[in-house]
C-alpha cells in the first residue's frame, strides 16, 4: 500500500506542480527583463480562467478554443498594463513603485470581478475531468495528463525560443544588460512589451488549465500566487530551468507535506524553505551563472 | 484652484452625504436592520440572503401585518469580528431597527453579540453554528438554526446506529464552524464506539484536494467521511474521493456524510461522484408541506432559480418577525419578548420554539437526504 | 546672529513643531465632541490604530527605504502575545503591551537580520513569506493562539484611577480613543525625532543609495534591523491597542492582505514624510466607511486611488498638499 501511496502522491505533485510552473513562468520572465513585479499577475490568471468559463459553457467553444480564448484574454491584459504602469514607470526609474501600482491592480480587479461575476463558485468541468484512468493502483484524470503535456509543451516552446530564436535571443540580452542591447540595435521597449505579452497569455492561458482544478471564485488566482511568488525566488528571479524545477518541487512538497503532515504545514514549509534560499542562496536553486537568465 | 477642482471637491462631498444618510422611517414601520457579508469572500451567503428577504417582504408588505409594513436597511458585515461590529453600530446608531436579522459567520455573531445587547436590540440568527452563541448567548441573541451540538450529536448518532458506520475520517476546513462540528463529530461518535481513523483540516484557499484524497485512500476500510466545508471546495473533495475510488460514487465503500452548507444544486455539479451522499439539509425543497411549495413557486417566479437554505433562512428569519408582530410585538423590547416565547412558529426549513437560552430545539430542522445514482434526493426520514 | 537663527526667528509662531503637536493634541481632543455616537467614534478609534501602522511601516518604508511587506505580522505579533499573557498568564494589562510591544520589535530585527543581504524585491518577498508563515502559525497552532475559534471577551485596558475623580473606565470609547490617539502622538513625536536626528540622516542615506552608505562607513546592516525593529514595535503596539479594542482575535485580521492596505496608507499619504501616512491611514480609513452606500464598488475605488497615486502623484498627499500649498503662497 505505501509504495502506491507514494506514487499517488507523487503524481499528484507532479500535476500541481505543472500548473504552478505555467503561473510562475510569466512572473519570472517579467522579472527577467523588466526587474519588476506584477502582482495582478494573479488575477490575469483568474480572469483566465472567467473567459474560458464563459467561451466553454455559455458561447458553447470547445474546451481547446476557450484555452486559446484565455491567452487572448490575457495578452490584452499585459499589454494593457505595461501600456499604463511599466512603461509610464519606466522612464521615472523607480524599483518599487511598479509593485505597488500593479496591488493596486490586483485589488481593483479582484473588486471588479466579484461585482461581475459574484462570489459564487462556478464549477468548470471539461470532457477530460471526468475521464479517469487507473494503472497500477494510481489513479489520475484525463485533465491532469492535459495539463502535463500543455504545461511540458509550453516550457519546451519556450525554452526553444529562448534559445534558439533571434527575438529569444533579443530578449535575454535585453536581460542582461539593456542598455547594451540599445546600443545594438534591439528596441528595448519592443521587445520588454513583448515579454510581459507573452507572460501574461502563459498567465491567461496557465488560468484555463487551472480553472477546472480551482474553486473558481474572483479570488482564485490569490490563492495561488503567493506560492507563485516562492517559486520565482526559490527558482531563480528570471531564471526558466529553475522556476521549473523550484514549481514542482513545490508541488511534490503539497502533496507529500498533505500525506505525512497536515495541509496546514504547506505554507510554512514552502516558506520556511523560501526564507533558508534566500539567507544561504539567494540567487535561487541553479546557480548564477548569468548567461542562463532569461 | 481650478474648476475641476471645484466640481472634484463637490462630487466627494455629494459622495459623502449620499453615504452618510438614509431614508428616515415611517409610521407603523417595524425596521429590520440586516447584518449579511456583502463583499470578500463571504459574499456568497449576503447575496442570497438578500433574495430570500426580498421575497419575504414583498409578500408581507402587500396587506401588513397588524398595519404594520415592513422596512430594512443592509450593512456589509463581512464575515469578520470587526467590520460587523462596526456595521452594527453603523446600524444602531445611524437606523435605530427594531430587531436585527443576521450574520452568518460564527466569528462576526459573537463579535456583535455584545453591542446589539448593549443597544438592547433582538438579533435572530439563522447562520451560525457555534455553540457560544446560545450557549451562554445573551438574552437578546435567538437563532433558529440547530446548534453545531444539535447537528453533530444528530448525525454521528445516525451513522453509528442507522449506518452501521465503525470507521470515520473527518475533513473540515480550519475554522470556527468547521471546527466546532468535527470536534462534536468526533465526540460522539467515540462515545458510543466508533473510531476516527483520521482527521484532516485545511484552509479556505486549497484548491486541489486529490492529495488529501489519497491519503484518505490509504488509512484503510473508512465507512462514513463526515465533511464540513462550503460548497466551492466541497464540491472538489467529493470528485477528489471519488477519482480515489473511495467514496460510492467512485466505485469505493464510503458514504460521505454533509451538512447544511451545500445547498441544492451540489449533485447537479458534482456529477456522479455525489451519489451515496448522505446529509443534513436545512431546507429540503422537495418537501411536500404546502408552505414550502409555495416558498418554492415564489421563489422561482421572482428569482428563475431553485432556492437553496440561504434563501430559505432568510426568508424564515422574516417570516418569524412578522409572526411575532401578529402576536404583539411593536418595538425592540416587545419583539424581543414575544420571540422569547415563541413556541409554535413554522417555517420553511422547520418549526421553532426557543429555550431558555433563545436556541431553537425543534429536530424537524434537520432533514437527511441521500443522493440517488439520478442525482435526485431520496429524503431519509430518520426525524 | 547664527544663519540658524535667523531661519528661525523668521518663520511664525504657528509653523513651528510645538504648535503642530499642540494643534494635533486639540484636535484629537475635540474630534469625538464633533463627531458624536458610538459608531464614529469607534470609528477615530481604529484610524488611531491605522496610523500607527502606517507609522510603522513608513519608518521602515519611507525612510530606510526597505519594502517591508510583513507589516501585517507584527501587528498580529503584537495582539496575540499581549492578549495570550493576559488570558493565560494573568500579566496585567500595561506589562503585556509591554511584551507585545517588545516581542514584535524583535521579531523585525530578527527578519532584518536574516534578510540583511537582501534587497528590493528579494526583501519584499522574504517578508511576505514572514508574513505568510506567520500568519499560518496563528492559525494553526490551535492549542496556543485558539486559531480560528477565536479569543473572546478581552478586557480594554483596566481604569485607570486618578485621585479624587473617579476612575476613567476605558469601556467608554471615547476614553479608549483619547488613550489610543494619544499613545500614537506619543509614538509620532519620538519617530519625528528619530527621523530629524542623524540616525534620520543615517538611515536617509541608506534609503537613497545602499552601496555608496555602505562605502562611507555605514554600518548598513546594523541600521537596517535598527529601522526594522522600531517600525516592527509600533505595528506590534497597534496590535496590543487592537485586541484590547475589538475585543475578539481571530487570525483573519492579520491575514497579508492586511500588509497591502497598511502600504496603500504609507503610498497615499506619502512615504518618507511622517505626516503623509498620517492622513494616508485617515483617508483610507474613513473612505470605506463614507463609501459604504455604494458597496463593493467601494473596494475598486480604493485600487483604483492607489494605483493612481503611484502613477501620478507618488508623493501621495503630502506632495500634493505642498503643491496645493506653494499655488496658495502658503509655503515657500
Amino acid at each position: 500500500m505505501t509504495a502506491t501511496i507514494v506514487a499517488q502522491q507523487a503524481i499528484n505533485g507532479i500535476v500541481l506542480g505543472s500548473l504552478y510552473v505555467l503561473v510562475a513562468l510569466g512572473l519570472t520572465l517579467i522579472y527577467g527583463v523588466l526587474v519588476q513585479i506584477n502582482f495582478a499577475h494573479a488575477d490575469f490568471v483568474t480572469l483566465g480562467a472567467f473567459a474560458a468559463y464563459f467561451f466553454m459553457h455559455t458561447l458553447g467553444g470547445s474546451y481547446l478554443a476557450s484555452v486559446g480564448a484565455a491567452l487572448i484574454v490575457g495578452t490584452v491584459l499585459g499589454w494593457a498594463v505595461n501600456v499604463a504602469i511599466f512603461a509610464p514607470l519606466r522612464q521615472k526609474g523607480s524599483e518599487l513603485l511598479p509593485l505597488i501600482a500593479t496591488i493596486g491592480v490586483s485589488v481593483m480587479l479582484q473588486n471588479a470581478m466579484l461585482a461581475w461575476f459574484g462570489p459564487v463558485p462556478y464549477a468548470f468541468e471539461t470532457p477530460y475531468s471526468q475521464r479517469v484512468f487507473r494503472v497500477a493502483g494510481t489513479f489520475f484524470t484525463l485533465q491532469s495528463v492535459v495539463i502535463v503535456v500543455v504545461s511540458t509543451g509550453t516550457i519546451a516552446l519556450l525554452y526553444a525560443f529562448m534559445r534558439f530564436t533571434f527575438l529569444g535571443k533579443a530578449l535575454r540580452a535585453v536581460a542582461q544588460d539593456r542598455e547594451t542591447a540599445g546600443l545594438m540595435g534591439i528596441n528595448p521597449n519592443y521587445l520588454i512589451m513583448l515579454t510581459i505579452v507573452i507572460s501574461s497569455a502563459l498567465a491567461g492561458m496557465g488560468g484555463a488549465m487551472l480553472a477546472p482544478v480551482l474553486v473558481l471564485t474572483p479570488f482564485a488566482g490569490a490563492s495561488v500566487i503567493v506560492k507563485a511568488f516562492a517559486i520565482v525566488i526559490i527558482g531563480g528571479f528570471g531564471n526558466v530551468e529553475g522556476t521549473i524545477i523550484a514549481g514542482l518541487l513545490v508541488g511534490l512538497i503539497e502533496s507529500f507535506t498533505t500525506q505525512y503532515l497536515d495541509p496546514g504545514w504547506i505554507d510554512i514549509v514552502v516558506f520556511g524553505l523560501l526564507l533558508v534560499m534566500l539567507a544561504f542562496r539567494p540567487t535561487g536553486l541553479i546557480s548564477e551563472r548569468r548567461e542562463e537568465n532569461v | 484652484m481650478n474648476r475641476r477642482d471645484w466640481l472634484t471637491i463637490l462630487a466627494l462631498a455629494a459622495i459623502a452625504v449620499l453615504g452618510a444618510g438614509n431614508a428616515s422611517a415611517q409610521d407603523k414601520t417595524i425596521k429590520i436592520g440586516a447584518l449579511f457579508p456583502t463583499s470578500g469572500p463571504g459574499s456568497y451567503f449576503g447575496a442570497q440572503d438578500k433574495q430570500g428577504v426580498e421575497l419575504a417582504l414583498e409578500e408581507l408588505n402587500k396587506a401588513g401585518v397588524n398595519g404594520y409594513k415592513f422596512t430594512v436597511q443592509y450593512e456589509d458585515s463581512a464575515c469578520s469580528p470587526l467590520p460587523a461590529s462596526q456595521a452594527a453600530k453603523r446600524l444602531l446608531d445611524q437606523y435605530k431597527p427594531d430587531v436585527i436579522i443576521g450574520e452568518e459567520c460564527s466569528d462576526a455573531t459573537l463579535a456583535i453579540m455584545p453591542i446589539i445587547e448593549q443597544a438592547k436590540t433582538p438579533m435572530i440568527n439563522a447562520g451560525s453554528s457555534a455553540l457560544k452563541i446560545t450557549d451562554p448567548g445573551n438574552p437578546y441573541t435567538f437563532r433558529i438554526m440547530p446548534n453545531e451540538v444539535m447537528q453533530g450529536v444528530d448525525i454521528a448518532t445516525n451513522a453509528y446506529n442507522k449506518l452501521n458506520a465503525r470507521t470515520a475520517v473527518l475533513l473540515n476546513e480550519n475554522t470556527n464552524a468547521g471546527i466546532g462540528n468535527a470536534k462534536v463529530f468526533k465526540d460522539t461518535f467515540e462515545k458510543l464506539g466508533g473510531k476516527v481513523v483520521a482527521e484532516i483540516g485545511f484552509g479556505r484557499d486549497v484548491n486541489d484536494f486529490t492529495s488529501i484524497a489519497t491519503r484518505v485512500a490509504g488509512v484503510g476500510k473508512v465507512d462514513v467521511i463526515p465533511t464540513y466545508t462550503l460548497e466551492g471546495q466541497g464540491l472538489k473533495i467529493t470528485q477528489a474521493l471519488a477519482q480515489a475510488g473511495v467514496v460510492k460514487g467512485g466505485g469505493g465503500a464510503a458514504i460521505q456524510l454533509g451538512t447544511i452548507w451545500l445547498p441544492f444544486g451540489f449533485e447537479q455539479k458534482a456529477g456522479k461522484a455525489a451519489t451515496g451522499y448522505v446529509r443534513i439539509v436545512q431546507f429540503d425543497p422537495t418537501d411536500q408541506r404546502d408552505i414550502v411549495k409555495n416558498f418554492v413557486k415564489n421563489f422561482k417566479t421572482k428569482f428563475n432559480a431553485d432556492p437553496t437554505h440561504l434563501n430559505a433562512h432568510a426568508y424564515d428569519q422574516i417570516m418569524l418577525i412578522a409572526d411575532v408582530v401578529k402576536r404583539g410585538g411593536k418595538d425592540a423590547q416587545s419583539i424581543r419578548d414575544t420571540l422569547a416565547q415563541t413556541k409554535s412558529f413554522v417555517g420553511v426549513t422547520g418549526s421553532v420554539e426557543f429555550d431558555k437560552n433563545n436556541q431553537n430545539t425543534k429536530m424537524d430542522t434537520i432533514h437527511y437526504m441521500e443522493t440517488k445514482p439520478d442525482l435526485t434526493w431520496n429524503a431519509l426520514k430518520w426525524n | 546672529m547664527s544663519d540658524a537663527a535667523i531661519v528661525r526667528e523668521a518663520s511664525p509662531w504657528w509653523r513651528s513643531r510645538r504648535a503642530g503637536f499642540l494643534i494635533a493634541a486639540l484636535a484629537i481632543a475635540m474630534l469625538p465632541m464633533v463627531l458624536t455616537g458610538s459608531y464614529w467614534q469607534t470609528n477615530l478609534t481604529v484610524c488611531a490604530i491605522n496610523v500607527l501602522l502606517a507609522l510603522g511601516l513608513d519608518f521602515i518604508l519611507g525612510y530606510a527605504g526597505q519594502l517591508n511587506l510583513g507589516q501585517s505580522a507584527f501587528y498580529g505579533l503584537g495582539a496575540y502575545v499581549s492578549t495570550l499573557l493576559i488570558t493565560k498568564l494573568g500579566v496585567p494589562f500595561w506589562g503585556a503591551f509591554v511584551a507585545g510591544v517588545a516581542f514584535a520589535g524583535l521579531a523585525g530585527m530578527i527578519l532584518a537580520m536574516f534578510a540583511v543581504r537582501l534587497r528590493g524585491h528579494y526583501l519584499a518577498i522574504a517578508s511576505l513569506g514572514f508574513a505568510v508563515i506567520t500568519y499560518q502559525i496563528l492559525l494553526n497552532w490551535i492549542s496556543l493562539t485558539q486559531g480560528p475559534l477565536g479569543i473572546y471577551g478581552i478586557a480594554p485596558p483596566p481604569p485607570i484611577a486618578i485621585p479624587g475623580l473617579p476612575a476613567i473606565s476605558f469601556r467608554n470609547p471615547v476614553a479608549l480613543f483619547y488613550l489610543v490617539a494619544g499613545f500614537t502622538l506619543f509614538a509620532y513625536f519620538i519617530l519625528d525625532q528619530l527621523a530629524r536626528s542623524p540616525i534620520g540622516e543615517t538611515l536617509t542615506a541608506i534609503r537613497e543609495d545602499e552601496v555608496s552608505a555602505a562605502s562611507l562607513g555605514i554600518n548598513t546592516a546594523a541600521w537596517k534591523v535598527f529601522a526594522f525593529g522600531v517600525g516592527a514595535a509600533v505595528g506590534g503596539a497597534a496590535g496590543c491597542f487592537y485586541a484590547a479594542f475589538v475585543g475578539t482575535l481571530v487570525p483573519d485580521a492579520f491575514f497579508i492582505t492586511e500588509s497591502f492596505t497598511i502600504l496603500s496608507m504609507v503610498i497615499v499619504g506619502g512615504m518618507g514624510t511622517l505626516i503623509g501616512p498620517v492622513f494616508g491611514a485617515i483617508l483610507l480609513t474613513l473612505l470605506p466607511e463614507v463609501l459604504r452606500g455604494i458597496g463593493d464598488l467601494r473596494l475598486i475605488v480604493y485600487g483604483l486611488a492607489l494605483t493612481l497615486v503611484v502613477l501620478f502623484m507618488p508623493g501621495g498627499l503630502a506632495q500634493a498638499a505642498r503643491i496645493v500649498g506653494a499655488r496658495l503662497g502658503l509655503t515657500r
